[in-house]
């Protein structure tokens, strides 16, 4: 009886093994969402002790944040992007991770 | 410079210039930020436990113990130098975080999600978020 390479499931498997070495590769963005009552210095007050930007960085990622509704604040690993979201809530801040487009 | 509630002195130290009734208000918003970190059933520990990623079921429970633990010493170290007349910098940054905590949690648990929601309501509710936001004010031009 002759045997029938499997070639579809192959492909198949060939295929997801290199979606998910795409998928891990898109970074985690931290996102900071806007309130009506967080006084803008205080954000980058935050941002600066947290980050460690400068001045001008942090003051224009605040002004994204109050004008745009919502700033990416930092990108990377999974992991740090999730600590750095636990920073920002420990410091009063509304924020998020979400995975990039 | 009469009116700086915090102030920034030249031995690095922070002086506390809040009078008695701020005092009160401080413990007040720190107390309610240990409470609510304890007690599932307090209206601000929803907010204190909000999503770190909204796209998945659960979070990470490694980081929501980090977030809870840090909220918690934060609260308790800002309520236990409450009556200090100087802060050190690690002390100084509880202050503000549960200030922020108190702020943000207030405004959630009345539904202060807008200017115009903001500007609506009720006039002692909007006192304590502008005494709230003063203190930070004045604590951020420390830090």
């Amino acid at each position: 009886m002759p045997t029938v390479k499997p070639l579809r499931r192959l492909t198949t498997e060939s295929e997801l093994k290199s979606e998910e070495v795409v998928a891990t590769k898109r970074p985690w963005n931290v996102v900071v969402w806007d309130d009506p009552v967080t006084p803008m210095s205080v954000v980058v007050v935050i941002f600066k002790k947290i980050f460690g930007y400068s001045n001008n960085k942090c003051t224009q990622l605040m002004l994204t944040v109050h004008h745009e509704g919502r700033a990416i604040v930092w990108s990377g690993q999974r992991e740090r992007a999730e600590s750095y979201c636990v920073k920002l809530q420990v410091a009063g801040l509304q924020s998020t991770i979400e995975q990039d487009q | 410079m009469a009116n700086r509630l915090f102030v920034r002195r030249r031995d690095g130290r922070i002086e506390v210039r809040i009078n008695e009734a701020g005092r009160v208000i401080a413990k007040e918003a720190f107390g309610r930020v240990v409470a609510a970190e304890r007690d599932p059933d307090h209206e601000w520990h929803a907010g204190l436990n909000a999503p770190i990623n909204p796209s998945s079921d659960d979070d990470d429970p490694l980081s929501m113990l980090t977030r809870q633990s840090e909220i918690s010493t934060n609260a308790e170290l800002a309520y236990m130098t409450l009556n200090e007349e100087f802060l050190n910098d690690a002390e100084a940054w509880a202050w503000l975080s549960t200030f922020q905590i108190a702020l943000r949690s207030t405004a959630v648990a009345n539904g202060l999600l807008s200017e115009e929601k903001l500007n609506a309501c009720e006039p002692t509710l909007l006192d304590y978020v502008h005494t709230l936001q003063l203190f930070l004010f004045s604590l951020a031009e420390c830090l």
